[in-house]
């Protein structure tokens, strides 16, 4: 698995009429200016594939909009299941080179899972990113 | 003992607007379902809608009806704007006399679990708050057009769970004397009361679901509503204790329901409850996906629906046809018994509930407990969103009992099923063959002895959130 990040990518919600969406960004569209934090692009593989439940390492790739790799950022994972009422699972991770930081999740149970990441860069700017980890396999 | 003679509490549900006192704050909760499912994040972890509904509704409704009662549905939130609704206009029209049954609602049962599989609605705040409104709507709808309790008796799949749960539970609402209920000549409790100047005018409501306090027996079609407590006279109906599951084992005439060995769909009914608790803990483990590849494998299709639809064939059909018309033919053959096969379904499909309850309390237990308190964090989210943080910051570590515990309940739950439904079966047998019960016994045991172990088996599988069997 090994995709970009994107800001509108992985937020479910893509079933709500498109009236609604067409409001809502209207109304966003309207008051707000772009935000420098949309050029942060978040590459992540998580391995060893195919996931089982059990422990997982997540190595995330963090670059500027000019693809320049992002260095000294701080980042909280938090691993949800699709399902409520589940425990989610925490982590932080550590730099392991220039934009790579490494760190490792325990699926404890097979299914969907979600991370959210919560980054904060070294302008002190938050952002907060998410992927899907679909299909994890019993152990 | 009765509930209703017990310090303060007693006095809270005599009081004229008990009911109403607890439908508001569920109503006011489920307005808050409501909203953060349509405007609040998506996620359904972090979603009152999904969270409140999926993990503590289901939960705590099993619990409450397994240690008390129906007392859901005498809070239930749906009925306060029909409430609302009847204080503006009264509804003219009788609810039609052919869906004056359980066919309907029943089958609206199953939509629902379809629906929360095909949808994964468990995973979706927009669609759970749709499934919520919409509840809210039909039951406004049905209501506003049709007289008495319409919609909880002949609609709402959720009451009809209620129900058939309920008949398990170890209280009902009950008269307390009958040589009272002999002397009485007004018969408030279902006719309930009117103003003496103006007849038209209901003053306090008798029993809408057509249950006569009298000839009421158990706790079917019974949602708590109090109105037959609130309506007689002579302080004569109580909520008392009472051994659970007894009332399967009756065949009396009942008010408002008849006899059940002659309701086809109640016992349909029955059989769905106890045989669709199967099924929704089968689509909770991981051995669904491998049946779901295989039948898209000999089907060559590959969209959900018409596989989801095979397999609700199978659980809720095909295997109670099975198993029920084989356990039917042996006593027959064993007993000797004269009824025919539909009639002995008819009469042990009522044996199966205990066990039924046992799945649905085990599967939603382990929900319930395992994730009692993430409800904390997503109210203290919900709460900072709308600028309100005295709740403080979330506490998204907040989980609930290990997952061992939850299963060594569930377990308990199981093995309870399974003996409550071997006790209420023999009680049957024995009233279908006095002198050698154990032939009529045999087969029926049978039955809930391999639907326990496929409990059992399904409950120590891996459990596996769903989602992307056929994207594998």
């Amino acid at each position: 698995m090994h995709m970009p990040v994107g800001r509108s990518q992985g937020v479910t919600g893509s079933r709500r009429p498109a009236s609604i969406l067409a409001v809502l960004l209207i109304l966003v569209g309207c008051q707000t200016s772009p935000d420098p934090a949309d050029a942060v692009s978040i590459e992540h593989e998580v391995a060893p594939q195919p996931l089982h439940v059990g422990v997982s390492t997540i190595d995330l790739k963090l670059t500027d909009a000019a693809g320049d790799p992002i260095t000294g950022a701080r980042i909280h994972l938090e691993g949800l299941m699709t399902h409520p009422g589940m425990r989610p699972v925490f982590n932080e991770a550590r730099e392991a080179g220039p934009g790579r930081y490494q760190s490792s999740l325990e699926f404890k149970m097979a299914g969907d899972w979600i991370v959210l990441l919560q980054i904060t860069l070294p302008n002190g700017q938050k952002l907060e990113r998410q992927f899907d980890v679909k299909g994890v396999l019993p152990g | 003992m009765d509930l209703l003679k017990v310090p303060v509490l007693g006095r809270f549900l005599h009081w004229r607007h008990a009911r109403t006192a607890l439908q508001i704050p569920v109503f006011a909760i489920s307005l808050l379902m409501v909203l953060h499912g349509l405007f609040g994040p998506d996620l359904a972890p972090r979603n009152l809608a999904t969270t409140l509904t999926w993990v503590h509704f289901r939960g705590a409704l099993v619990l409450v009806l397994l240690v008390a009662g129906n007392f859901f549905c005498m809070a239930c939130p749906f009925m306060l704007p029909r409430q609302v609704a009847r204080r503006l206009f009264l509804p003219r029209f009788n609810w039609p006399r052919r869906l004056r049954n359980k066919w309907l609602s029943g089958g609206l049962f199953i939509a629902i679990l379809f629906a929360y599989e095909l949808f994964d609605l468990w995973a979706s705040p927009w669609w759970t708050a749709w499934l919520i409104l919409a509840y809210f709507l039909g039951a406004l709808a049905v209501d506003s057009v049709f007289k008495h309790a319409s919609f909880c008796k002949f609609v709402c799949p959720i009451g009809q769970f209620n129900f058939v749960a309920s008949t398990i539970s170890p209280l009902e609402v009950q008269v307390r004397d009958h040589a009272i209920c002999d002397g009485c000549g007004t018969r408030d409790c279902i006719r309930g009361r009117r103003e003496p100047e103006n007849p038209i005018k209901v003053t306090q409501r008798g029993c809408e679901l057509a249950l006569f306090q009298p000839l009421k027996t158990g706790n079917m079609d019974c949602t708590f509503c109090l109105d037959c407590v609130q309506a007689c006279p002579h302080d004569n109906v109580g909520i008392t204790s009472r051994v659970p599951a007894n009332e399967l084992t009756l065949d009396t005439r009942r008010s408002g329901i008849g006899l059940f060995s002659r309701r086809k769909d109640l016992a349909a009914l029955a059989i769905v409850f106890s045989f669709g608790a199967l099924l929704n803990a089968f689509g909770m483990v991981t051995p669904v996906y491998t049946l779901q590849s295989f039948l898209a494998g000999i089907l060559g299709v590959r969209q959900e629906a018409p596989l989801l639809g095979v397999i609700f064939m199978l659980f809720l059909v095909v295997e109670p046809v099975l198993l029920l018309g084989l356990a039917a033919w042996l006593t027959r053959k064993w007993s000797g018994s004269s009824r025919g096969i539909l009639p002995l379904i008819g009469r042990y499909a009522y044996g199966l509930v205990p066990l039924g309850f046992g799945v649905w309390l085990s599967h939603y237990s382990f929900h319930f407990l395992n994730g009692l308190f993430t409800f904390v964090p997503v109210f203290q989210s919900a709460a900072a969103r709308t600028g309100w943080a005295f709740l403080g910051e979330p506490r998204w570590d907040l989980g609930g009992l290990p997952e061992g515990a939850t299963y060594v309940i569930g377990m308990g739950f199981l093995v309870l099923g399974l003996i409550g439904s071997l006790m209420v079966i023999y009680r049957l047998a024995e009233s279908e063959l006095v002198s050698r019960p154990i032939r009529a016994f045999a087969p029926w045991a049978g039955v809930c002895v391999i639907l326990w172990l496929s409990a059992l088996w399904l409950m120590s599988q891996p459990m596996q959130m769903r989602g992307t069997f056929l994207a594998q």
